[in-house]
């Protein structure tokens, strides 16, 4: 579904993405680790094309996103993206937020897009909020917002880029769990964490990245029984205690 | 104390500020009418320039750049000039409240730019890169998500540019138009008594004192909406 052909990306002189090359099937769970500036958030976001690749393919659906031609606004539509910060609109309803692109994007009926946006915010357990304002909610509540929003343009990928790292410990859960229902549902994910227990009971699929490039790929259960590359090895170490 | 009773006589005569109070509200009338329509015409000015201030096109970049500092490093009374007596030459002939309006817009235009494009910047860069991958593109990001945060962030110093722009189309007069100021002056002339001065002043206040006290009220509101 998402191949990625030896993906560079330069900001400046710092060389962030030295050449990546990955596969990722339809209803994979694809958990990237490793250490902070390994440029796993930055991957991510090449996806998504808020980064441009300074060099390299991105395909989807064997179609070459970084190309010239390219809608990068019907790409996105098919890529759901969660950021680390919520990055709810502050301005608009829990509802408004869930939404916005359904009526501004694929302009759909406002009757029609409420249904979904009700129906998806009763999934992510926010049925009581929904007439709230971002401001009003708890961080594990906006986050399982940011995910209703993007799971209402229907998308076939979705992206998480950390995005339990700025809750409050005792909210992480509720956020896991939303993304467990939706790893269970058959959707393809990709998700940056620090969640060891999310990263092994969740994931299908696990890349370890260093220094820009990906040291270490395999099935979840064979990286974290047993991992080849030492940098794994000492990462795992580290995060596992 | 003699200096006292002729200060009182010359500036604040009430029987001459009650017979010219017809003429100054008027002129005051004309105030407002030049400073709210050059206002608004500045605010459009100001958000399509901000707009292109932001975005990546570097030609159109340069000469908004090019428009703001020109209009805001150089007198608006010379400004006004130049749109009234120098136009004229290139085969513009602009009436004279036409050119007060047009050098009052495109001036406060100028003032207005940076304001909205401060406002622009303060907007966490996230809330554009959430949009963008909705699919949004970037003029919907800025209609539905952008501008309307700024708004309520600018609204302050917009409401100050406004005040700053009243005071200021008091600069009108050189052209001819008769607004409070002038009105004023030429009453002063034709009673030989300066207190239609005074009056004008308290009818600037009355114009300002509500718009600058809504200012602070709504930096309050702002000061606690941004505490959630």
């Amino acid at each position: 579904m998402i191949k990625i052909v030896d993906l560079h990306k330069k900001f400046g002189d710092l060389h962030v993405l030295k050449g990546i090359n990955l596969n990722v099937n339809k209803g994979e769970v694809m958990v990237i680790l490793g250490p902070s500036g390994s440029g796993k958030s930055t991957l991510l976001r090449s996806i998504n094309l808020l980064e441009v690749p300074t060099s390299g393919q991105i395909f989807f659906d064997g179609v070459d996103i970084t190309g010239k031609k390219i809608d990068r606004n019907r790409v996105r539509q098919r890529i759901g993206m969660v950021f680390q910060g919520f990055n709810l609109f502050p301005h608009m309803t829990v509802l408004g937020n869930v939404t916005l692109a359904l009526l501004k994007v694929l302009k759909i009926k406002k009757e029609e897009a409420v249904k979904i946006g009700t129906d998806l915010l009763i999934r992510v357990g926010l049925k009581d909020k929904i007439n709230g304002y971002p401001n009003q909610l708890s961080g594990g509540q906006k986050q399982r917002v940011a995910i209703a929003r993007a799971l209402a343009m229907n998308p076939e990928v979705m992206l998480f880029d950390e995005v339990t790292s700025a809750l409050d410990p005792e909210l992480v859960k509720e956020v896991l769990d939303v993304m467990k229902d939706l790893a269970k549902s058959g959707m393809t994910m990709l998700v940056v964490t620090h969640e060891m227990g999310f990263a092994k009971e969740v994931g299908s699929h696990v890349i370890f990245m260093d220094e820009g490039l990906i040291v270490e790929e395999g099935l979840a259960q064979d990286i974290f029984e047993n991992p080849k590359h030492p940098r794994t090895k000492a990462f795992l170490d580290a995060v596992l205690y | 104390m003699e200096g006292l009773s002729n200060l009182l006589e010359k500036y604040f005569s009430i029987g001459i500020i009650w017979e010219i109070l017809p003429y100054l509200l008027k002129g005051a009338l004309f105030t407002v009418i030049f400073s709210a329509s050059s206002e608004i015409i500045g605010i459009i000015i100001g958000l399509v320039t901000a707009m292109i201030r932001t975005s990546k096109i570097k030609v159109l970049n340069q000469l908004a750049i090019i428009y703001v500092d020109l209009f805001r490093g150089t007198p608006l009374l010379m400004q006004i000039i130049f749109v009234y007596y120098a136009l004229p030459y290139v085969g513009i002939n602009l009436p004279a409240p036409l050119a007060g309006i047009v050098a009052l817009s495109v001036n406060s235009g100028a003032y207005v730019t940076e304001i909205f494009r401060a406002g622009i910047d303060s907007i966490d860069k996230g809330q554009i890169e959430a949009a963008r991958s909705l699919g949004m593109s970037y003029a919907k990001t800025m209609r539905y998500i952008i501008i309307p945060q700024t708004f309520k962030r600018v609204l302050p110093p917009l409401t100050n540019e406004f005040v700053a722009l009243i005071k200021d189309s008091s600069l009108l007069s050189v052209i001819a138009i008769s607004e409070l100021l002038r009105t004023a002056k030429e009453m002063m002339t034709w009673k030989l008594n300066p207190s239609s001065l005074t009056a004008a002043a308290i009818l600037y206040l009355v114009i300002t004192l509500p718009l600058t006290r809504l200012v602070s009220h709504m930096e309050n509101r702002l000061k606690k909406s941004d505490a959630h």
